[in-house]
């Protein structure tokens, strides 16, 4: 059924009216035609799946033809914030949702800084793009009317420029009453690894949704309008300031997110050996890049919309004042792994430079660092040669090659358009079937982050079960990193709701573990809560199900036991899991790269450390069990008509 | 002896980046009551923070009080949080 049928024979079911109070619209943005209908999510899929993440997911499955292709226009690209997004303080996130042009299965962001809370401001929950525009567009988003603008004086410029001339152009100030989604040159290039821009830095990134975005030749999704209170079923901002003070008093914020940012992750990882190094054939590196060696460059710190954290730190190399990467924001822990240890690089200003560039060029750090290590090992070994690279010798740890093959990936040139296929190279004729043995993807998607979890089982199990793919942010058992919680074994059975062993080695209770990140967090999703200051990611005294339950009571007057909005999280992994069963995903899906399986750590405490296949499969065969999954990974009868039944609204 | 490198939001308090430990110290558990006395605020820090310790550059990650230590070992305490 074609995609417009199926959205008007959706319309039909939606509500016409807001179902309670701050809830936004949904707008059906044809970009073909130029047509915005809007509806909204019905109570009973709120109950079941939230807002954000969550009703991102119920679009999906409802829309999705998965008789198309990932980049068919026909495949709609949702943005959704959640219900507390731009209300409670660090709730300053939202979620892009499609089929991922990167991957092959679901695609799922998340980014935060202004997009997600300005759009809910001009009161829309969730935005669904379809068709293709006849011509590049920018839709602008003001006064709550969305209006379609012709984007041809934008195409062809990257984030730092476009930026600059949309400000010029519409007026206004960024973080003041601008905020805009947008894609670089690589997204209108269909660069598997590009990333739709949410600020300077900030992006929806992991599967390619700037690639699925250009592919609708849409340029931009620009939001104006004055921020403002929203009128909500009873006072909230009483708690507000109760979730800001629980926010500012834990540890981890106040000594290392405020202060440094996520680089400080990368000391530890690399002290444990898991550092994931030049493609993760190694797996610890230099000092030279601990968070200490940013701090001469960290000329201080940003945030996202009405969180107090602040936790993005800013860069500025002192260098030349008219080079456009000798400042910026970031690097991510994430990043610094990527375009550190894993392709090689040991200079923290070449770290720093090449953060810049990715902000600027709008490509998914994650995906592109792994691309290139990938290619690095393939030409390490012989796989591939100077000949399939254009003459180029791809050399660990040269960090102008690495700065080159940036711009030609972002540009689709030379051997960069290998490296724009990403992880689907041998797919695509560039690679031949034996590099898939060096590829460190799982589902299609490279890994998110550089920590190699041969060690940890329960970032282990994470990895293999995120929804999205290889990805961290989904369902990291964080605290298995913390001494004092494995060695408390009541407090960690209490965190868990049942034994996980303390052991970071062991296989015992690690499904248990992930059971319950993977709930916690899919709930922060569908309320909009950054990752970084959800319970559980980075400390047990964050906020979770309790306060998330109470202030979804006072903002929109609906009832959540904290158990109910547990049970929410994992409505959102079985509505995942049945998007990737029509997708082909199965349980043979839900593994790790070969790698990780056969090659044990050779340095630190841990050498020797492995992932055992069959101690793995009985891991993932409990964590079916306790989610309820069958042994294929997919929702139990009962449960998956009980799904089918809120998703098509026969709750 | 042992030395402890301190994270920075102990430095002040201790006056330094990091100590010497002459006391007798054979566990990391004797530590902490070493750092409890010679640094204010350690308890407080200790008692919330996620605080690990890596002895010779290697992360405990388990069993950390009873990780023996001796003469000559160098000591880290290291804020650990995850990343994006
Ligand atoms: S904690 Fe950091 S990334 Fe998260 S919302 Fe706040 S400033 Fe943004």
């Amino acid at each position: 059924m074609p995609i417009r049928d199926r959205v008007a024979r959706l319309l039909a079911e939606l509500p016409d009216a807001p179902q309670y109070p701050t809830q936004g619209a949904t707008a059906f943005i044809d970009l073909e035609r130029r047509e915005v209908r809007q509806a909204y999510t019905p109570v009973s899929v709120v109950r079941a799946l939230l807002a954000g993440r969550g009703a991102n997911m119920f679009y999906l499955y409802r829309l999705l033809d998965e008789s198309l292709a990932p980049l068919d226009p026909g495949v709609p690209l949702i943005f959704g914030s959640g219900v507390l997004t731009g209300i409670v303080p660090s709730a300053a996130r939202g979620n892009a949702t499609s089929w991922s042009p990167e991957s092959g299965v679901l695609m799922d962001c998340n980014a935060g800084d202004y997009f997600p809370s300005f759009t809910k401001m001009n009161g829309y929950d969730h935005l669904v793009l379809y068709g293709r525009a006849p011509r590049w567009t920018l839709l602008h988003v003001k006064d709550g009317r969305i209006a379609f603008r012709d984007a041809a004086p934008y195409v062809g410029l990257d984030n730092l420029d476009l930026r600059e001339r949309i400000e010029a152009d519409f007026g206004g100030a960024w973080t003041r009453d601008l905020a805009m989604a947008s894609i670089t040159r690589a997204g209108e290039r269909l660069v598997l690894t590009s990333a739709i821009m949410a600020g300077p830095k900030a992006c929806y990134a992991r599967g390619g949704p700037g690639a699925k975005m250009g592919a609708l030749r849409l340029k931009a999704i620009l939001v104006q309008g004055q921020t403002h209170d929203f009128e909500t079923a009873q006072p909230y901002k009483g708690y507000n300031r109760e979730i800001a003070q629980k926010l500012l008093a834990t540890s981890v914020v106040k000594h290392a997110l405020k202060t440094t940012g996520t680089p400080f992750l990368y000391k530890p990882s690399r002290l444990l050996g898991a550092m994931g190094t030049k493609n993760h054939q190694e797996t610890t590196w230099t000092d030279a890049l601990d968070a200490s060696n940013i701090d001469p460059y960290r000329p201080g710190m940003a945030g996202c919309f009405r969180c107090p954290v602040n936790c993005r730190p800013l860069n500025d190399l002192h260098g030349d004042e008219a080079d456009r990467y000798g400042r910026g924001d970031g690097p991510e822990y994430v990043t610094l792994g990527k375009f550190g240890p894993n392709v090689g690089i040991d200079r923290i200003e070449s770290v720093i430079r090449l953060n810049n560039i990715c902000n600027d060029l709008g490509l998914d750090t994650a995906s592109t660092g792994s691309a290139i290590a990938w290619a690095m090992e393939l030409f390490q070994r012989g796989i591939i040669t100077a000949r399939d690279t254009g003459g180029l010798e791809l050399v660990w740890g040269d960090a102008a090659l690495v700065e080159r093959l940036i711009f030609m990936l972002s540009r689709r040139e030379g051997f960069g358009d290998v490296l724009a296929d990403g992880a689907r190279a041998v797919e695509k004729g560039h690679y031949p079937p034996g590099a898939l043995r060096y590829r460190m993807a799982v589902k299609g998607l490279m890994q998110s982050d550089p920590h190699d979890a041969r060690i940890l089982k329960a970032f282990a199990l994470g990895l293999a079960v995120s929804t999205r793919g290889m990805d961290h942010l989904r369902n990291r058992v964080t605290l298995e990193i913390n001494a004092r919680i494995n060695d408390d074994p009541a407090f960690k059975q209490r965190l868990y709701g049942g034994a996980v062993s303390a052991a970071p080695t062991s296989y015992e209770g690690k499904e248990r573990a992930v059971r319950v990140c993977e709930n916690v967090f899919g709930v922060g999703d569908a309320v909009g809560m950054c990752r970084f200051t959800t319970q559980l990611f980075n400390s047990p005294s964050l906020p979770g199900l309790d306060q998330f339950a109470a202030q979804i009571a006072n903002v929109t007057g609906l009832a959540f036991e904290p158990a109910a909005l547990d049970r929410v999280g994992l409505n959102i992994m079985g509505v995942e899991r049945l998007i990737n069963r029509r997708l082909g995903v199965g349980r043979q899906d839900d593994t790790l790269p070969e790698r990780w399986f056969e090659e044990p750590i050779t340095v630190g405490a841990y050498a020797g450390e492995k992932i055992d296949r069959a101690e793995f499969d009985a891991m993932l065969s409990r964590f079916y069990a306790l989610s309820s999954l069958t042994e294929e990974g997919v929702p139990q009868d009962a449960w998956r008509r009980e799904l089918e039944a809120a998703l098509e609204g026969r709750a | 002896m042992l030395t402890v490198h301190l994270p920075a939001s102990l430095q002040r308090d201790a006056g330094a980046a990091s100590l010497a430990v002459t006391e007798p110290v054979g566990t990391i558990a004797e530590l902490v009551e070493v750092l409890e006395r010679r640094v204010p605020g350690f308890r407080s820090l200790f008692d919330d923070a996620l605080l690990n310790f890596a002895v010779n550059d290697e992360l405990v990650l388990h069993r950390v009080r009873d990780r023996p230590l001796a003469d000559g070992d160098v000591v880290e305490l290291i804020p650990t949080i995850s990343g994006g």
